[in-house]
């Protein structure tokens, strides 16, 4: 094929085009592109120009996104516009990937901030797999596509919202309070496009299915949901369902005096095969974290600091998390302490690593308790108004995510390469993304 | 085309063309621009977005009205219709092959716009209707086909439609990423191939005329008739697009049921009318037949499938009569050597359950038999060589069998391991021929042989031995062979000797060869010790020469020494060694084997022919005596040199009754040896030779009473070893009961032989008297150790 051959000639909306075959084959044969250019559509030679009925500004911006894969968008353009004309392309998730990098803790930068209606003081915020995230708030689940567009969000009746979920792009799960006297409550999976409720998931007992409060959610990569339930006559402990069939598989009790049914905290571990659940101060006196096997319904691992000698700054466990490379339990105090214990002895106590002393001394009157997250080998740990990022075998300290705007920050969630962060004023949160690679 | 822009009617809001969304403004150029504009929607600004009706309020209601005054906002409810119209006209031009008119972008544009209008479904029900429609056309179409043109036409028309199918999906392509995404509708594609299902191959007229086609085509391709492949392959592909299960439920199980009775009546008639090794051509044939269609037009899953069919039907149906069957089953083959058939016979009843199980049986059985037959036929055992060498040929043959035709398998060999080790120890000679075999080749059969392949000789002897349960059977006989060979100095080879050695030394451990090393060392000792003795006798060197080997007790097979008088001249050497021997070494004890040994005499005959003459020892004795006198009677040789009585007949006979080797004469002439009977020298003797053997007239085979002989000395070598046994055992154990005792015993003895029961139960016996062992109190089943 010749040289002129490949060239192709566009009117849209008024405005000359002139580009390459080869460049509108970058968008891929699911696109208006890939189709317009199929042998059954025989565009014959005459049709020297093809003309298309749309916005010029913004197809001048694909077209440089097919040509360099790199999105810029002049500021005369909303976004929205934009995103409106790369679906009548079929080019959204060109303009998805163009738009971020891959995720790396020390090159975020705040990308966005929503502002939510609600006075603040948010549940929950989970990132969806699509760069999406919801955001539960009372008995509403606000739900957010990667283009932060809000969709309608899914409202519970009164029913308290623990736990969120994203099960995928499409659905998410929530738990919820059960409600006195009307049997509902439990755990349900809604569509994150339409906010209808798709599947009621339930508890049996004995063949009897029961009502029940959940907690906290975990998901595993064998399709299978983690929720910490309370039960109605006491059945307390964690429940196991099939994210495929819906029905309830598993369900560890909890044994008396540890607390598996209040959990504030569940997480999968797929090297061991277990799953993390850890109960803390202030749902309970004390704090408590085992690891299940729920092949043999056993509690391989706990640890718990009943017993252990307080010590005068009173460093109680906030938040933890499992680490399966290096073999040990990250966990953090109101103070923003990072301590470690050992997965490898039954039993092991805190280690300590006092760094962030100063801290101590400038504490807001609300404060929120940390939370950690862990990502590919980096440590994040959220306090007041900042998020730490921690790397390397001894997680020294590599950056600090802070923005002065909407109080401390009571939850933040890392998914689709993104970094949300709830804050406790106003109901905003913030949108971290790592900029796309450099040009060379 | 009419258009109408209507004012909005408050009291129509609850008719079902009350929710759309858009309003227009209302003017006249407005009404012209929208009839002019035919095929594209009217664009006109500003698009007002609204909320959804339903969430209005009567009080709204009220408000809207004022607007409306000012503004006039005019709606087309047709909007919807006019678009889809244009659509489905497309969709129509598509499917009648007369879409080059069309653009691409404006039904694009089109469908987008329904999508974000909030038409989906609309558009979608639309599409659905009107390819329907179409399909429901072009079954009528494909029915009224006739004969042969039916699967063409079929096939024309799926290909139509795929194609048209794709170019609505690329138009409706926005709908398919959203509003079916988010809906979780079926899809474009899927569903096009979903209505081509139902509306053309699940088409009653349709449906069991295509499948019967097809099976009709199959059915002419197996009988040798050639169909268009090509063709078969795309309507079966389209089967296969259609989803597995409807590839599975519409030709694959109606095929697999088809085949299946096809061949069930075919191998019903072979098996009538062919021979095995015809037979199995066939279904050889057959199953490669069905592997090539599947490769040609079939999923590649069905492979599996329709080859069981096969199996099932050709094979595991009638394995035991193709097996048994009469002048051509297995037995047959093995007989004929007919490795071909045999190789498929493996490779065919390897694919079903319990084929090759069938055919080991069959050929395990076969080999016992025969291999009884072989060993028990009292003709073939007369002569040890030949019957070994029997054996052998045997098992190189199975060897070949299992090596080309049943790919070396495993089981095999065990099977055939196990037949030889079955019918070997039937014969009780077994060890001995097999050592007489051994014994053969060393003497005399290895000469021109190269040393490979005296390895491989020696090799395939070792796998007999293997089979053989009595072990320690053969290694007397071994011995006493090896033991003749070394003193004779017959054996050809010492490389070969020890090689056989090295062998039985791994096979059977160190104490098991370790006497038979002995007499090489002893062998090799003497010659030091007869230089050493020529060395201090120098004066020696004239007159005769006396070769002594010094043999270990214990080393060689015992046998009773006999005595008898030496001739002078000789006896007086012997005392010599004597002393030497007894003077280099202390505590020993000499006594002359004299039956075992030889001697070479030089004899000068009547007409002075000159002879050297190689005797054994006994005759030695005889002939010296004729140097003093002519003619001697039997009494006076016996009295003479005291040999005893068999064994001077023997000696006697081979002097004087083998033809050209009668050195001495008898009267009167007589085949055997009267007590009465002279002898003389036969001055006569000639001979081609100047050195001449003369053999002891002796069988080869052991007489009867020596094979009483040797079996009685291996029951008693065995007694100590089944005590060893015993007390090792009850060591470790420390108590143990009768039948697990009698268990252990007999799986420790067996690399040497298998101990019998009421043998050990006696060694047990014996054990206890002996205060080795006791029985338990109360259990008396129970044996104690005692330290």
């Amino acid at each position: 094929m010749g040289i002129s051959k490949d060239r192709i000639k566009f009117n849209v909306g008024g405005r000359l085009f002139e580009t390459t075959a080869t460049t509108l084959a970058n968008a891929g044969r699911d696109s208006f592109f890939g189709a317009l250019f199929d042998d059954e559509w025989n565009l014959s030679p005459q049709d020297s120009v093809i003309f298309v009925d749309r916005n010029s500004d913004c197809f001048a911006v694909l077209l440089d996104l097919l040509r360099t894969g790199d999105l810029n968008v002049p500021a005369n353009i909303p976004e929205r516009l934009l995103h409106r004309e790369a679906s009548f392309y079929g080019l959204l998730d060109h303009v998805r990937t163009a738009r971020w990098g891959p995720f790396d803790g020390n090159r975020l930068r705040l990308s966005d901030s929503v502002k939510g209606i609600a006075p603040g003081d948010g549940t929950a915020i989970r990132a969806g797999p699509d760069g999406g995230c919801c955001v539960a708030h009372g008995s509403v689940v606000h739900v957010f596509d990667w283009m932060l567009e809000e969709h309608s969000p899914i409202n519970l009746d009164y029913q308290r919202v623990n736990d969120v979920g994203w099960i995928d792009s499409e659905n998410i799960v929530l738990s919820a309070c059960e409600r006195l006297g009307r049997g509902d409550g439990g755990m349900g999976l809604f569509s994150s496009s339409s906010g209808d409720l798709r599947y009621k998931f339930q508890v049996c007992h004995e063949n009897q299915v029961k009502s029940y409060t959940a907690g906290a959610l975990s998901f595993s990569p064998d399709y299978e949901i983690f929720a910490s339930c309370k039960g109605r006559s006491n059945e307390y402990g964690i429940g196991v369902w099939d994210q495929i069939t819906g029905k309830q598989t598993d369900f560890f009790y909890e044994s008396p005096g540890w607390s598996l049914g209040d959990a504030d905290k569940l997480q999968w571990l797929n090297g061991k095969n277990c799953l993390l659940v850890a109960t803390l101060f202030p749902r309970k006196d004390n704090c408590y974290i085992s690891l299940l096997d729920f092949r043999d319904k056993n509690m391989v691992w706990s640890w718990s600091d009943i017993g252990s000698p307080m010590a005068i700054d009173e460093k109680r466990v906030r938040d933890a998390i499992a680490m399966e490379d290096s073999n040990s339990i990250c966990v953090v105090n109101e103070f923003e302490d990072l301590g470690f214990i050992d997965l490898r002895m039954y039993g092991g106590s805190v280690r300590w690593s006092s760094r962030s002393k100063l801290m101590k001394s400038k504490m807001p009157d609300e404060p929120c308790y940390p939370k950690l997250a862990l990502h590919e080998g980096q440590l994040f740990s959220s306090m007041n108004d900042s998020i730490s990022v921690f790397c390397g075998p001894d997680w020294v300290l590599t950056s600090r995510l802070r923005r002065s705007y909407g109080g401390s920050i009571c939850d933040f969630s890392i998914g689709g390469d993104r970094l949300f962060a709830l804050h406790s004023e106003e109901n905003v949160f913030d949108v971290w993304e790592t900029p796309p690679p450099p040009i060379i | 085309m009419e258009q109408k822009i209507l004012v909005r009617d408050q009291e129509s809001s609850s008719s079902p063309s009350s929710s759309f969304f858009f309003f227009y403004l209302c003017s006249s150029t407005f009404k012209n621009l929208f009839t002019e504009a035919k095929n594209t929607i009217p664009n006109p600004n500003p698009i007002i977005p609204l909320s959804p009706v339903s969430k209005m309020s009567n009080q709204k209601k009220r408000n809207f009205q004022i607007e409306a005054f000012k503004h006039r906002v005019v709606v087309d409810p047709k909007y919807a219709d006019k678009t889809w119209q244009i659509l489905e006209r497309a969709i129509h031009q598509i499917y009648n092959q007369d879409a080059s008119g069309l653009s691409f972008e404006e039904l694009y544009r089109n469908a987008y716009n329904m999508v974000l209008h909030k038409f989906g479904e609309k558009l979608y029900s639309g599409f659905i209707a009107t390819m329907t429609a179409h399909l429901k056309e072009k079954s009528k179409l494909i029915e009224a086909a006739q004969g042969g043109s039916f699967l063409e036409e079929l096939n024309k028309k799926w290909n139509e439609h795929n194609k048209a199918l794709e170019m609505i999906r690329d138009i409706l392509m926005y709908m398919d990423r959203t509003y079916i995404e988010s809906t979780k509708k079926t899809h474009v594609h899927p569903m096009g191939l979903n209505l081509w299902r139902d509306n053309v191959v699940h088409f009653p007229k349709i449906h069991t005329r295509l499948l019967n086609t097809l099976l009709d085509l199959v059915q002419k391709e197996r009988t040798g008739e050639v169909i268009d492949r090509g063709l078969m392959r795309n309507v079966i592909k389209m089967f296969m697009d259609l989803g597995e299960s409807v590839y599975q439920e519409d030709f694959e199980k109606p095929f697999l049921e088809a085949s299946s009775e096809f061949y069930k009546v075919e191998s019903q008639e072979f098996i009538e009318s062919c021979d095995c090794g015809d037979y199995l051509k066939k279904a050889e044939k057959r199953l490669t037949e069905e592997i090539d269609r599947v490769a040609h037009y079939l999923d590649p899953k069905s492979e599996e499938k329709i080859t069981s069919v096969v199996e099932k039907e050709m094979i595991a149906n009638h394995m035991q009569r193709l097996v048994h069957m009469e002048n051509s089953g297995l037995v047959n083959m093995l007989l004929n050597d007919k490795y071909e058939d045999l190789g498929r016979m493996y490779n065919l009843f390897r694919r079903v359950t319990n084929g090759l199980l069938t055919v080991r049986d069959v050929m395990t059985s076969h080999l016992r038999e025969m291999g009884k037959q072989l060993v028990t036929d009292p003709e073939k055992s007369k002569d040890p060589v030949e019957y070994v060498q029997r054996l052998l040929d045997e098992r190189d043959k199975y060897d070949k069998v299992i090596n080309t035709a049943f790919g070396n398998d495993k089981t095999f060999q065990n099977a055939l391991n196990s037949s030889f080790e079955y019918f070997i120890n039937l014969n009780a000679r077994s060890p001995e021929f097999i050592s007489l075999f051994v014994d053969d080749k060393l003497r005399k059969g290895l000469k021109g042989i190269t040393d490979v392949d005296v390895e491989v000789i020696l090799d395939k002897v070792m796998m007999l031995f293997r089979y053989l349960q009595e072990k320690d059977v053969f290694e007397k006989y071994y011995k006493q062979h090896l033991a003749k060979r070394l003193l004779s100095g017959k054996t050809v080879s010492d490389d070969a000797e020890r090689s056989l050695i090295v062998k039985l030394k791994t096979e059977c451990g160190y104490q098991f060869t370790s006497k038979l090393e002995g007499m090489f060392t002893d062998m090799k000792t003497s010659e030091d010790t007869m230089r050493g003795f020529y060395g201090s006798h120098p004066e020696l060197s004239e007159g005769p020469t006396l070769i002594v080997q010094v043999l270990t007790t214990g080393s060689w097979p015992t046998q009773p020494a006999v005595p008898c008088n030496l001739p002078a001249e000789v006896s007086v050497l012997c005392e010599k060694f004597r002393s030497y021997y007894l003077g280099t070494h202390t505590g020993r004890r000499l006594s002359w084997q004299t039956n075992m040994g030889t001697a070479d005499i030089k004899a000068v005959f009547g007409k002075g022919q000159k002879h050297e003459l190689n005797v054994s020892t006994f005759q030695m004795c005889v002939l010296m005596l004729f140097n003093n006198s002519d003619r001697l009677s039997y009494k006076e040789i016996e009295q003479a040199t005291e040999i005893p009585a068999p064994d001077l007949k023997r000696c006697l006979q081979s002097l004087a009754c083998v033809k050209g080797k009668n050195v001495i004469k008898k009267e009167p002439m007589s085949k055997d040896i009267g007590e009465e009977d002279s002898f003389f020298v036969n001055d006569k003797f000639t001979s081609k030779f100047y050195k001449v053997k003369i053999g002891t007239v002796v069988a080869q085979k052991e007489t009867e009473p020596e094979k009483q002989e040797t079996r009685q000395r291996v029951e008693e070598d065995r007694k100590p070893q089944i005590e060893a046994a015993i007390v090792r055992i009850m060591k470790s154990r420390k108590i143990l009961d009768h039948n697990n005792i009698i268990a252990e015993v007999t799986k420790q003895l067996q690399p040497r032989f298998l101990a019998n029961p009421t043998e050990i139960k006696k060694r047990i016996e014996s054990l206890i008297e002996r205060d080795f062992l006791e029985r338990d109190s109360t259990d008396r089943k129970l044996y104690r150790y005692l330290a």
